[in-house]
């Protein structure tokens, strides 16, 4: 991130595990990263693929796949047994689209795409469940800008549901509820960003950054989302809402820092 | 020391303490998994459930002054820019006198962000410092040469962008897939006119 590289990885790392684990791949091989439906074929081989509930399928040789979008969930995964074999770029395998780099070829995956499989060693274990529980609120730390915000915005934070957008990508969630009123208009110079960060824009509708997020910003931070709660945050659909929840560091936290 | 979420935290960034000092001294730092230095804040991200010893001692101790291999960098440039008439008159310039000041100044790189290899060069003359624009174009093309507040930049990839476009970069890789981003916070910076 030094060199304004975003940290990247999967967008909900929790499905990305489950997928992989239905294969016996360890949690973070490198996988497909589904937004709405695809067919795959399998070529030369058989194989097996992993989705993100857990299901498990093998294709013969020729035998195509299809994965239907879902409704429940913003994204899907499919792993393939052994591992997507892509080049590594910058310690990863991941796709940053901003600077064309890793991934296939840097870019989003189009029909026709044929993509090698196969080197990584079989992993045991299995990956933690990961409830959605949409009813829960999504828990939130007081942001560093809390004070660059009208008294009340951290209590409108959370006394609504606010809406995912469809603009959202893996650069941030856009979404749209109960406006959060800044005391000034200017934005400040860059400050450091993280995951999570529930950034507020002049016109006071949140964005919560995801794992492609520019390192700096200059939009005020109001809250953001514990790393545990990200994944949840991330995989609600597009026109489903979320509520949040503030929270304190615990005790352990704090007197380790301070 | 404030927390970002509960896997980073920010810290202050002393007056005096190069980017680069800073950097090295947190990138070093036991259960660190990466760093961000700005002009006035450093920030360190962790897995929250292994948290660093706080470094505010370490860094009370950093000593100010530069680091002893600055590079001095050299970037060709044709004057060429969407917005150099609109900045021209705002400056009460000619286009002309615009391009000979940008390219007469010394910068020096204050941070890396904003995109992989975008180096924010202070020591812009201050008779070309404007605002960003109002609104952002939804692509600026990559090499392009932009001035915004008290800083310039070159582009590093096509993206959206607000600043006020100048010029476009020759010869020169902002950032690159196997050597990662090409200036480093502290690297003094020239523009070469070439048109």
């Amino acid at each position: 991130m030094h060199e304004g590289v975003p940290p990247g990885g999967a967008l909900v790392p929790e499905l990305l595990a489950r997928a992989n684990a239905a294969v016996e791949n360890a949690s973070g091989e490198a996988a497909i990263e589904l937004f709405g439906g695809m067919t795959l074929v399998a070529r030369g081989a058989p194989l097996d693929l992993g989705l993100e509930d857990g299901a498990r399928v093998r294709l013969a040789d020729g035998e195509r796949l299809e994965v239907p979008a879902s409704r429940a969930l913003r994204v899907r995964y499919v792993a393939v047994r052994g591992a997507l074999d892509v080049p590594v770029a910058l310690g990863g395998r991941g796709t940053l689209l901003v600077a064309g780099l890793g991934g296939w070829q840097g870019r989003p995956l189009r029909a026709g795409d044929r993509l090698p499989v196969g080197g990584a060693a079989a992993a045991r274990g299995s990956a933690r469940p990961f409830p959605l529980a949409p009813e829960e609120p999504i828990r939130v730390l007081a942001g560093p800008d809390a004070p660059r915000f009208d008294a009340s915005a951290i209590e409108v934070l959370q006394s609504q549901p606010f809406t995912v957008m469809p603009a959202s990508d893996r650069v941030g969630t856009r979404l749209a509820g109960p406006l959060l009123v800044r005391r000034d208009s200017d934005d400040a110079r860059s400050a450091p960003l993280a995951r999570g960060a529930i950034e507020v824009p002049s016109s006071g509708a949140p964005i919560v950054l995801g794992p492609d997020h520019p390192t700096t910003g200059g939009y005020p931070v109001l809250a953001t989302v514990l790393r545990a709660d990200c994944g949840r945050l991330a995989a609600t659909p597009i026109g489903a809402s979320v509520r949040f929840r503030l929270v304190a560091l615990d005790e352990l936290r704090e007197r380790v820092l301070l | 020391m404030r927390p970002l979420g509960d896997g980073a935290v920010v810290l202050a960034r002393p007056a005096g303490v190069s980017a680069r000092a800073l950097e090295d001294l947190l990138r070093a730092w036991p259960r660190v998994h990466d760093v961000v230095v700005t002009e006035d804040q450093a920030c360190i991200y962790f897995d929250p459930s292994s948290v660093p010893a706080d470094p505010s001692a370490a860094i009370a101790k950093l000593a100010p002054g530069e680091p002893e291999d600055v590079r001095r960098v050299t970037i060709r440039a044709r004057y060429d820019g969407p917005d150099l008439d609109e900045v021209a008159s705002r400056a009460r310039l000619s286009p002309e006198r615009v391009a000979d000041l940008h390219a007469s100044s010394e910068y020096t790189v204050a941070m890396i962000g904003f995109l992989p290899g975008f180096a924010y060069l202070r020591g812009l003359d201050p008779r070309l410092e404007l605002p960003r624009r109002a609104t952002p174009r939804v692509r600026v093309p990559a090499l392009a040469i932009g001035i915004a507040a008290a800083y310039t930049g070159v582009y590093p990839h096509p993206s959206p962008g607000g600043w006020n476009l100048i010029g476009t970069a020759v010869g020169f890789e902002p950032f690159s897939n196997e050597r990662g981003a090409a200036l480093r916070p502290g690297d003094r910076v020239r523009f070469e006119r070439i048109g």
